[in-house]
């Protein structure tokens, strides 16, 4: 096709910035949603634990609506919608201050924090019953036995998932360029569109996608391998 | 110690204990057996509440176990129990599994705790297992830990169900040997097991349990060999 | 709420149909099923690729996967958008592209699911089919495969949630379907964005859920079928 490859297009003066900036609000995004959706995802968790039906409801429908409806819906419902539904100054202040950065951030770690939330609950549902009778057995109380003996090695057991969990999200933020965020996949198109240059522009930013999240993956594996618990 | 009132245990429609009696007095060994499902580890595990009771009640030192306002918690301080299939904590090593009850509950000092765990590891011929995790121990190594465990409590009774029998026959001994070290220092003890030698040697008296009650009872020798209780005959022929 | 449903239920249902573009709730699950029909082959392929006794192929495979499992999905739609034109010299329509680059996303995703198939059958089935002089493609197709697929059908089932959900993806590429014809309606009406979305967003829920938890269903039945094969083998060992 007697096309050549050249990074130096995309990779010079303001274009490298525009990447580098793209890759710092991608960073800041995963990093803002991920700890929303632990906090939420553990709040969720113990509402949960509550022996209160309506409680188990609520977590149950919260839960089913973020893995049921897709992601881009979920950030279009926080950022055309919401808004819409509050009063005039508020809304103000929202467009003010970088509102699409912030109801990203919101739609992306609610919706994360659903899943996190399973992987807890999926964790401690793995410790067998016998764990915390033995606990009892010595003494502890419901929260000892839970704080000493289940917990520990629930989370052993969930942070694989969630490690995997923190990839998910970060690809995700991906889809906040929908609402106008100017993430790294954001920034890939307007350089693209600024130097005409798309197999640069791409592979740049699929490289660092792909750094990133491999980077990701090893810290799962390893910590699958380190938190392993031999049954006893 | 512990006495049993005709103690009555429901699973939904299935009656696990049908009016058991029965008392334990200080200093006593009391070994149960019976067939498989028979309710004897139902029978121990109410003495800590492990299961609520429909009917009866249990008294450990004269406190009813299922009253409302019973500290439950520190009875169960006082009645150590040891399960079949250990129950060690996989994430803390053998002493990690003893402290953890020391500095938690007794609020001992993490140096007076791991000295405690030490000695009880000592009892039980661990010392030198102490830093390793559960998952690298032996099933008779995990299940004299998990003994080491109960008895860093300072336990006044101690129940077994059935300690020995999830392990390889080589292990057994070890773990009988234990048990028995305790029997001859006069603990107070429960133990299901079907080892007759064991029972012979440090039991007080044998009860067997059929379909959710205690149906023979007496020492020992006299149940063991006598002609006069055909279905526990019976049931040890099985054993054989 | 009812009102926006009354008069734009047929664009949410087809899109602009008859008078243009087939889409909508339609076009989304035609391209869904379409997707997940045409990523099966290659997601058998791979499976088998990984757990192949070949070191060259089951590496490529693994590189193939962790490469796709690494990248937003919106990175395949921008990459299969410029350059399939290229490839195919054509122009390509949104449609084409999305189900294309939906294709080799979920090929990735999906061949995870058969190989943990094909690993969770038990090894004697694999011992059985040697003993019996079965060769490996005999054994895969008339032994492994089958019963493999038979136990992942659950899976396949939320991998066909998953994919209607990527679909909403075709809005970045004015791929006509749901999510797109729900913007066409909010840029209608300007002035009820939240009735509009959410709209959109209870009808993928009602949706979705209802496969999940058909998904759910049949996963009952299926570990129910085991253990009632199970149990007879047990009570022979007692
Ligand atoms: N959680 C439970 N729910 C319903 N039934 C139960 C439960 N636990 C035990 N049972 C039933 O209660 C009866 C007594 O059980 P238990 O475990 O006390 O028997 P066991 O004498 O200890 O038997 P084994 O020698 O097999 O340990 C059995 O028939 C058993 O099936
Ligand atoms: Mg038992």
């Amino acid at each position: 096709m007697g096309y050549i490859f050249d990074l130096r297009g995309v990779l010079s003066g303001q274009y490298f910035d525009w990447f580098l900036i793209g890759l710092a609000v991608t960073i800041a995004l995963t990093c803002a949603a991920w700890c929303l959706a632990m906090t939420m995802g553990i709040i969720l968790t113990l509402i949960r634990m509550i022996p209160f039906r309506p409680f188990e409801w609520f977590v149950a429908l919260y839960v089913e609506y973020h893995r049921n409806v897709p992601l881009l819906v979920q950030i279009f419902v926080w950022y055309f919608g919401v808004p819409s539904l509050l009063p005039r100054p508020a809304r103000q202040w929202i467009n003010g201050h970088h509102g699409e950065f912030l109801l990203a951030t919101i739609a992306l770690g609610l919706a994360a924090a659903a899943y996190v939330a399973e992987d807890i609950r999926s964790g401690i549902r793995s410790i067998p019953k016998a764990q915390n009778e033995a606990a009892r057995s010595i003494g502890f109380g419901y929260l000892g036995a839970m704080g000493y003996v289940v917990l520990p090695q629930a989370i052993r057991i969930a942070v694989p998932p969630l490690i995997n969990q923190t990839l998910l999200l970060f690809k995700n933020t991906s889809l906040a360029m929908a609402i106008g965020v100017g993430e790294l996949t954001y920034r890939t198109r307007e350089v693209e569109s600024y130097t005409f240059k798309t197999f640069e522009a791409f592979a740049v930013a699929t490289a660092i996608y792909l750094a990133i999240s491999f980077g990701i993956m090893a810290c799962g594996a390893y910590a699958g391998r380190r938190l392993k618990l031999e049954n006893a | 110690m512990i006495q049993f009132e005709s103690v009555d245990k429901w699973y939904g429609a299935m009656q696990a204990l049908a009016g058991v009696s029965g008392e334990v007095r200080r200093g006593e060994v009391k070994v149960l057996v019976g067939p498989s499902g028979c309710g004897k580890s139902t029978l121990i595990r109410t003495v800590t509440r492990l299961e609520a009771i429909q009917g009866g009640r249990v008294l450990v030192d004269g406190v009813d176990v299922g009253a409302r306002g019973v500290n439950i918690n520190r009875l169960r301080q006082r009645v150590g129990f040891v399960f079949q299939a250990y129950n060690l904590f996989p994430h803390l090593s053998a002493i990690g599994n003893i402290t953890l009850g020391l500095t938690k509950l007794r609020k001992m000092g993490k140096a007076e705790a791991r000295e405690r765990a030490l000695a009880e590891l000592a009892r039980v011929g661990l010392a030198a297992k102490a830093e390793e995790m559960p998952g690298k121990l032996s099933g008779g190594q995990r299940q004299r830990v998990a003994i080491a465990r109960s008895l860093a409590m300072d336990p006044e009774v101690m129940l077994f169900d059935e300690p020995t029998s999830a392990l390889d026959p080589e292990m057994v001994g070890e773990v009988l040997a234990a048990i028995k070290q305790l029997a001859t220092n006069g603990m107070t003890m429960i133990c299901v097991t079907h080892e007759m030698g064991f029972a012979r040697e440090v039991a007080d008296e044998v009860w067997f349990m059929e379909r959710g009650a205690v149906v023979e009872r007496g020492r020992p020798a006299d149940l063991i060999n006598s002609s006069a209780h055909p279905r526990l005959q019976r049931f040890l022929r099985t054993l054989a | 709420m009812l009102e926006i449903l009354q008069n734009n239920w047929l664009l949410f249902l087809v899109g602009q149909y008859p008078h243009g573009p087939i889409g909508g709730l339609a076009m989304t699950l035609f391209m869904a099923l379409t997707a997940l029909a045409l990523c099966f082959p290659f997601a058998i392929c791979l499976a088998l690729a990984r757990l192949s006794p070949y070191r060259w192929l089951r590496l490529s495979a693994t590189a193939i996967v962790h490469t796709v499992r690494g990248l937003p999905l919106i990175m395949f739609i921008f990459w299969t958008y410029f350059f399939s034109p290229l490839i195919i010299g054509r122009a390509v329509g949104g449609v084409e592209t999305l189900i294309i680059a939906l294709v080799v996303y979920e090929a990735a995703y999906l061949s995870e699911i058969i190989r943990a198939g094909i690993q969770g059958l038990p090894k004697g089935q694999f011992e059985a089919a040697s003993a019996l002089g079965l060769g490996y493609w005999t054994t895969t197709w008339k032994i492994v495969l089958p019963q493999a697929l038979h136990n992942m059908l659950p899976s396949m089932v939320s991998q066909f949630v998953s994919t209607i959900k990527e679909t909403s993806l075709g809005y970045v590429i004015s791929a006509h379907e749901m999510t797109f014809a729900a913007s066409q309606v909010n840029n209608v009406l300007l002035t009820q964005p939240f009735e509009v979305y959410a709209i959109l967003a209870l009808t993928y829920f009602v949706l979705c859920f209802a496969l999940t938890s058909l998904a759910r269903y049949i996963e009952r039945r299926i570990s129910a079928g085991r253990v009632a094969v199970a149990t007879p083998a047990v009570a022979v060992a007692v």
